[in-house]
């Protein structure tokens, strides 16, 4: 039926609240393949009036022709709304993450996107540069509003050293329990080196 | 009001900045009131990049002060948090400009652009207004991509159907200043006219009141 792989597209985004299934290039094949099909005999029936109301009769292709129209309409609006969520879902994951995402999401965007990610990295990266006189602003620190200056974290992998702000190094091991600052902190809890503990 | 406290922290401790630190609570409270006023709005409201830019000159004029003082110093860890909740304000602030930047883009754009041709101030900072061309323009590029399949000319009528904030959502008001005349529109299509006295508050539908916050007489909570 006409419409059909569009509304599957639609039902899988919803499915997939806040997480990014593999790019669906079958399905997207298919509306594509629908919409172009549609069109060609939308353009044939159009030449086919004009000639049957060169000779003066024939049939009335209108209702046709505009079903079809409103099927095109429809299943180009599914399409957009597919890549456009999409887009929002990856631009959430790049305020997540970081300019990199880890490979398990990478493998799931289609070359478009992907390249749309690092645009759009960019383009934040030159934004947050350019607030206040010095250096800019970080903005994908401090999301959530400050309760305590130090917190407690778990180490969940072996990191190694790291370097503090302050020029400190720390030796992270797996399974280490570790009391540092929360501005420092922030970013390895979102890679996952870091569980912080809650009492 | 923890924030506003701690700044006077900062008055009493460092006598000798006594002029500067109280011009950073000033400062301080109009930062809040941008930052309640932009969280609370349905759309985007006119930039406060004047206070953003004093509120981060204070900032870095602290985060200097501090390296004298000792890593074990008691005060250290107060003014850091201090700190650490003035860089949270600003942006947090920012973020939820760019939200909505990002969510509106097409029609913040188009606003923008009547309101630079009837002449009136822009409510993007540059920077912001770079940033939300370059999104659209990134847009635009993935989706004309997407329908490079399409036999003849790629349609462009998505571009009409924009998505808009709901400006007629219910928000909380307190009135700075005297204010007369409000109009409050029913669903019945019939208005109703109020008075507002100086620090009262009232729910109402955002679209009544928007020119309201915009001109500074009344702020969201």
């Amino acid at each position: 039926m006409y419409g059909e792989s569009a509304c599957s597209l639609v039902k899988e985004l919803d499915r997939n609240r806040g997480t990014l299934p593999p790019y669906n290039n079958e399905l997207i094949g298919e509306v594509e393949k629908e919409i172009c099909h549609l069109i060609q005999q939308n353009v044939a029936d159009d030449f086919k009036a004009h000639e049957d109301s060169n000779v003066g009769a024939g049939l009335d292709y209108t209702a046709t022709i505009r079903t079809r129209h409103a099927i095109i309409q429809r299943n180009l609006r599914c399409l957009l709304a597919y890549h456009y969520n999409r887009l929002r879902c990856l631009r959430t994951m790049r305020w997540e993450f970081g300019s990199i995402l880890p490979p398990d999401i990478k493998v799931n965007l289609s070359h478009a996107e992907s390249n749309w990610f690092s645009k759009y990295s960019s383009m934040l990266a030159t934004y947050m540069r350019s607030i206040g006189d010095d250096g800019g602003v970080n903005l994908t620190i401090d999301l959530n509003p400050p309760k305590a200056l130090y917190i407690e974290v778990k180490c969940l992998v072996d990191y190694g050293q790291y370097e503090l702000s302050d020029g400190s190094l720390v030796l992270l091991k797996e399974s280490n329990r570790y009391f540092l600052p929360r501005a420092e902190c922030e970013d390895l809890i979102r890679q996952g080196v870091f569980q912080h503990i809650i009492n | 009001m923890d924030t506003v406290e701690n700044a006077e922290d900062v008055q009493s401790d460092e006598s000798e900045y006594e002029e500067i630190a109280h011009t950073a609570a000033e400062v301080l409270e109009l930062m809040e009131e941008a930052w309640l006023n932009e969280k609370f709005a349905p759309e985007i409201l006119p930039h406060k990049y004047d206070i953003v830019e004093c509120l981060l000159g204070q900032i870095s004029h602290v985060e200097e002060n501090l390296t004298n003082v000792g890593n074990d110093d008691l005060r250290r860890s107060l003014h850091q948090m201090e700190l650490d909740r003035l860089r949270y304000l600003v942006s947090s602030y920012l973020r939820m400009r760019l939200e909505k930047i990002e969510t509106y883009v097409y029609f913040i754009l188009k606003q923008e652009e009547e309101r630079s041709q009837k002449g009136e101030e822009n409510y993007l900072n540059k920077n912001e207004l770079e940033f939300a061309k370059a999104y659209m323009q990134s847009l635009d590029q993935h989706f004309t991509d997407r329908l490079h399949f399409w036999p003849g000319n790629i349609p462009t009528e998505w571009k009409n159907q924009l998505i808009i904030p709901n400006i007629h959502s219910f928000v909380f008001m307190k009135a700075k200043n005297e204010i007369e005349g409000v109009m409050v529109s029913h669903v019945n299509e019939e208005e109703e006219v109020v008075d507002l006295r100086t620090g009262s508050q009232i729910l109402i539908s955002y679209s009544n009141v928007g020119h309201f916050i915009k001109t500074n007489q009344s702020c969201l909570i």
